[in-house]
């Protein structure tokens, strides 16, 4: 079975893409994450042109974020306060990325950037996270200790609040600056940042791995709202077909990612997470060294 | 469609053709074809995943062995990109005009018997039909850019070798089936045959087909690229009331 999609101008068979958005729901809600960096990918290597792809992504991750953070809600593991702050400077940064970006293409650097960016935050963050976890499973399997050094400067810092659902007390700087530095980053590599936002929470701030989840995917809402609206207002680009195919799977995919999520320990998420981040950043050194490029290639006027 | 059905269509239509809509371009010798299309536009809705064009046509006499028919979907005409890399960086190649689908088939004997030079004076080459700007015009990468071109668009299963299906009737009609894509883009296409005969083209025809949205695939086209603001809010809307829907029903399970 076939359908025909009207801004992508293309047939599909939507089996198949229900499938995709099942199997990045299902990571969407075990992780954390939107699940933008392995959906993108995934609709262009099916043939969806890549404007659409980037944009009609956006539109799915909203809808399984809102799917996902709602178990996580019932059981009280979404840090609003937390999360509100990183929103703030979320918005900050990617108005300050978005900015970069046009500089980087004015100078024609943008790809090489992109891509030399995301090997390196994808293998540091990935390495960096197995590590840990490997060590912690040979331990309780839980979380990393509350007070180490790498956490030093969230207590220093001043303007410092509780926050309850995460058992923090911390300076509210530490988040607005996470925020503000990976919305940069996202405006600048095209992404959501849930990969970067999740880590981040852990390690920096010292938010328990559950409650990162439901407050990264509360987070990612507000992102992908916004991305949605100006990509459909301004540029036309999102299929609400293709969105729509996409959502009844990925939110199908989310339900059983949160609970998926719930039968592993702290550790075993945490190193899942750092693998998957690990095989993105090797099919980037594949296709930077070991696949090259197609000498002509067809550009897509959507 | 039967035997006796087809001919008392294609005998209709050739009494309802319009000769005005032909383009004389196959040669001197060439003669302007009696022919018409069983249809003249193709809806586009979100069930659309292809379609064909049956054209009819009545071929010049007398007839030998190496004569038949080409046929070819041409259109719509879009200014059109692909960039090539090389060791120096990227270079954008623009067309400024190349067909969105280019579906071609011949019969097998004037395969064997026409040369591509004649396929190219008639028309029916998808290379010649893309226009490079003025300052391209005099590239000697041209060629190559053109058949880069071509190579990518078979690949996308937009240009099509042996897109046609053609039958002959006796008496010289011709009917030929033409495979359109799903993934065509609205617009007006070209449908336009070439009697061939010794190699050679001997008659021609051109007819106008119109692919247009309908139902629900016209309405989202129009309201994104008329209505944006709202589209955007419809867009998030659909997210939160799907992302809703989900959550309220695992709630419920």
């Amino acid at each position: 079975m076939l359908i025909h999609l009207p801004i992508a101008q293309i047939a599909v068979d939507p089996l198949i893409l229900a499938a995709i958005g099942m199997l990045v729901g299902f990571l969407s809600g075990m992780f954390g994450v939107g699940g933008g960096f392995l959906l993108t990918p995934l609709l262009i290597f099916y043939g969806i042109p890549p404007a659409i792809a980037v944009s009609t992504q956006a539109n799915q991750v909203l809808a399984t974020s809102i799917a996902g953070v709602s178990s996580h809600w019932r059981e009280r593991l979404v840090d609003t306060k937390l999360g509100s702050l990183m929103l703030v400077g979320g918005i900050g940064g990617s108005t300050l990325g978005v900015g970069i970006f046009s500089l980087l293409k004015a100078f024609n650097l943008i790809d090489a950037t992109v891509t030399v960016l995301y090997i390196i935050l994808l293998g540091v963050i990935g390495a960096l996270m197995a590590w840990e976890s490997i060590g912690a499973l040979r331990g309780s399997g839980g979380d990393p200790g509350r007070r180490t050094r790498l956490r030093a400067w969230t207590r220093v810092l001043p303007v410092k609040r509780r926050f309850p659902r995460s058992g923090l007390y911390i300076s509210v700087i530490p988040p607005i600056a996470i925020g503000f530095f990976v919305g940069m980053l996202a405006a600048v590599l095209g992404i959501g940042g849930g990969f970067i936002l999740a880590p981040a929470m852990v390690y920096l701030l010292g938010v328990p791995t559950r409650v990162m989840i439901g407050t990264s995917l509360f987070q990612i809402i507000f992102i992908t709202a916004y991305v949605t609206f100006l990509q459909a207002a301004f540029n036309g680009t999102v299929d609400l077909v293709l969105g729509l195919v996409l959502m009844i799977g990925g939110v199908i995919g989310a339900r059983y990612g949160a609970i998926a999520s719930r039968k592993l320990k702290a550790a075993q998420l945490r190193l899942l997470l750092a693998l998957l981040v690990l095989a993105i950043a090797g099919r980037l050194i594949y296709e930077l060294f070991v696949g090259p490029l197609p000498e002509f290639e067809l550009v897509s006027r959507l | 469609m039967s035997f006796r059905l087809a001919i008392t269509l294609a005998l209709t239509m050739l009494t309802l053709s319009v000769p005005s809509l032909a383009q004389p371009g196959g040669g001197p010798e060439s003669e302007i074809m009696p022919a018409g299309l069983a249809q003249d536009s193709i809806e586009i809705n979100v069930n659309f995943t292809g379609s064909t064009v049956v054209m009819f046509a009545s071929t010049p006499q007398p007839e030998n062995a190496t004569s038949g028919l080409a046929v070819a979907l041409i259109g719509p005409p879009l200014p059109q990109a692909m960039v090539q890399r090389t060791e120096g960086g990227e270079k954008m190649i623009n067309f400024a005009s190349a067909p969105a689908v280019f579906a071609v088939g011949a019969e097998a004997q004037v395969l064997v018997s026409a040369e591509r030079e004649a396929f190219q004076r008639a028309g029916l080459e998808p290379a010649g039909a893309l226009q490079p700007p003025v300052s391209l015009l005099t590239s000697p990468n041209l060629p190559a850019w053109r058949d880069a071109f071509v190579r990518l668009k078979k690949q996308q299963g937009l240009y099509i070798d042996d897109a046609a299906d053609i039958r002959r009737f006796p008496g010289g009609l011709s009917r030929a089936t033409i495979t359109l894509p799903a993934n065509a883009p609205p617009g007006a296409y070209r449908v336009r045959a070439v009697a061939f005969r010794d190699g050679q083209p001997v008659g021609e025809t051109d007819q106008t087909l119109l692919l247009q949205r309908t139902g629900l695939e016209a309405t989202l086209f129009d309201l994104s690229s008329q209505h944006g603001v709202v589209y955007g809010i419809i867009a998030v809307l659909l997210g939160c009331l799907v992302g809703g829907a989900a959550a309220w029903l695992g709630r419920k399970s």
